[in-house]
């Protein structure tokens, strides 16, 4: 039943990441990383991590795509069509990534098959994260918020240097 | 009939990593790149919540939580240095952000 | 204790949603007459008559805004998980919140204090 289910979402996954490299149009590409987003939240909730699907949306696709919207919007790069790199980089970054999916599948075609369990589990609900966040990852938690006071900082500075200019 | 394997979710997570490798090498525009580092890490992030799923064991979880929380952070400094970039380079091409000097 | 298997409610709640969408997209193409005089053919912008291409470069303002917006909403995810295992961690999770809290109060009260969020 699992198994169908999988094959879809993970082709759907695989066409939209591949149309966000492809797309020529900036916007296209962002709508496309959105449905790709979709389909990986639809992966977590096959996966039991109730909780992350929906972080996964509300600040995904919710947030962080949204603004990739606003500074394309911002910079008005609709129209401009994007220049191509030069033959032989394209070839040489083609040849890259398919070297490097080999070298990735060779270490996982060693792998003895394990099954994945995907009936009922309380691993990722809100509750079980939550008590591990809260109690093992204490200190993380705490620097992460030092994080965002630095990214706050950060785009405060960048975003008003323009208007002290002009 | 067949079951699913935590192999699949491998494979499947390499090939979207590779896929954000190669939009990393092959676009020129310092947005699209972005995206495929975003989608790079949600490669990795899939990953993380099936061994999750594998083990039991909600660690991995929080792992990826944290991976989100810093994802916004970088998305949002990024993007605040990707806009500052085009206001006094007026593109965001990669081939022509090689000599940015203060 | 939840599956895969109790979503799927709400998995057939968006498809039929969005197949409605699409069906009646699909429908009133299909019945409604056409008439593609120029008046029609005009993006409706509530009588306001429509002035430049929709993708207009916008102030950099709203950019702060959304970036703010971004930090402070994955604030508000951290306190998910906080608030409903509230009970069980008592003083020692309030405690942890509290330190978490105030650097972005921190944060917050720089950003006030820069103007930031001014709208001259």
């Amino acid at each position: 039943m699992t198994l169908p289910i999988f094959y879809i979402l993970a082709m759907l996954s695989v066409f939209c990441a591949l149309m966000v490299v492809v797309a020529r149009k900036p916007v296209h590409s962002v709508l496309y990383l959105i449905a790709c987003f979709f389909t990986i939240a639809g992966h977590y909730l096959m996966l039991n991590a109730q909780f992350l699907f929906a972080v996964h949306i509300i600040v995904y696709a919710g947030a962080i795509m949204v603004l990739f919207l606003f500074v394309i919007m911002l910079l008005n790069l609709n129209l401009e069509s994007e220049p191509r790199k030069s033959v032989i980089a394209r070839v040489a970054a083609v040849s890259t990534a398919g070297l490097l999916f080999l070298v990735l599948l060779a270490a996982v075609k060693s792998a003895e098959p394990v099954i994945l369990d995907t009936s009922a589990s309380g691993v990722g609900l809100v509750r079980h994260v939550g008590l591990k966040l809260y109690n093992e990852y204490m200190m993380p938690f705490e620097v992460s918020a030092l994080l965002f006071l630095t990214a706050m900082v950060g785009a405060v500075k960048l975003g008003r240097k323009e208007a002290t200019h002009s | 009939m067949q079951s699913l394997l935590v192999n699949h979710y491998i494979i499947l997570a390499t090939i979207l990593f590779t896929i954000g490798v190669l939009g990393v090498l092959i676009r020129r525009n310092a947005i699209i790149v972005f995206m495929c580092i975003e989608l790079m890490l949600n490669a990795v992030n899939l990953l993380l919540v099936t061994f999750s799923a594998m083990h039991n064991e909600a660690g991995g979880q929080v792992f990826v939580f944290f991976i989100m929380a810093v994802a916004a952070a970088e998305v949002a400094v990024g993007l605040a240095i990707l806009v500052m970039i085009y206001r006094n380079v007026r593109s965001v091409d990669i081939n022509r952000l090689n000599r940015i000097r203060w | 204790m939840s599956t895969p298997a109790d979503y799927l409610p709400i998995a057939m709640m968006f498809v039929v949603a969005s197949g409605f969408v699409l069906f009646t997209i699909f429908v009133t193409h299909l019945l409604g007459p056409r008439r593609k005089t120029e008046v029609k053919l005009e993006p409706f912008e509530c009588g306001i008559e429509s002035q430049e291409n929709a993708r207009m470069p916008f102030s950099i303002k709203y950019f702060l805004v959304a970036i703010l917006f971004v930090l402070f909403d994955v604030e508000i995810i951290f306190m998910y998980p906080w608030a409903v295992n509230f009970k069980d961690m008592g003083m020692f999770g309030f405690v942890e919140m509290l330190i978490f809290l105030s650097l972005f109060l921190v944060g917050f009260t720089y950003i006030i204090r820069r103007g930031a969020l001014k709208w001259e």
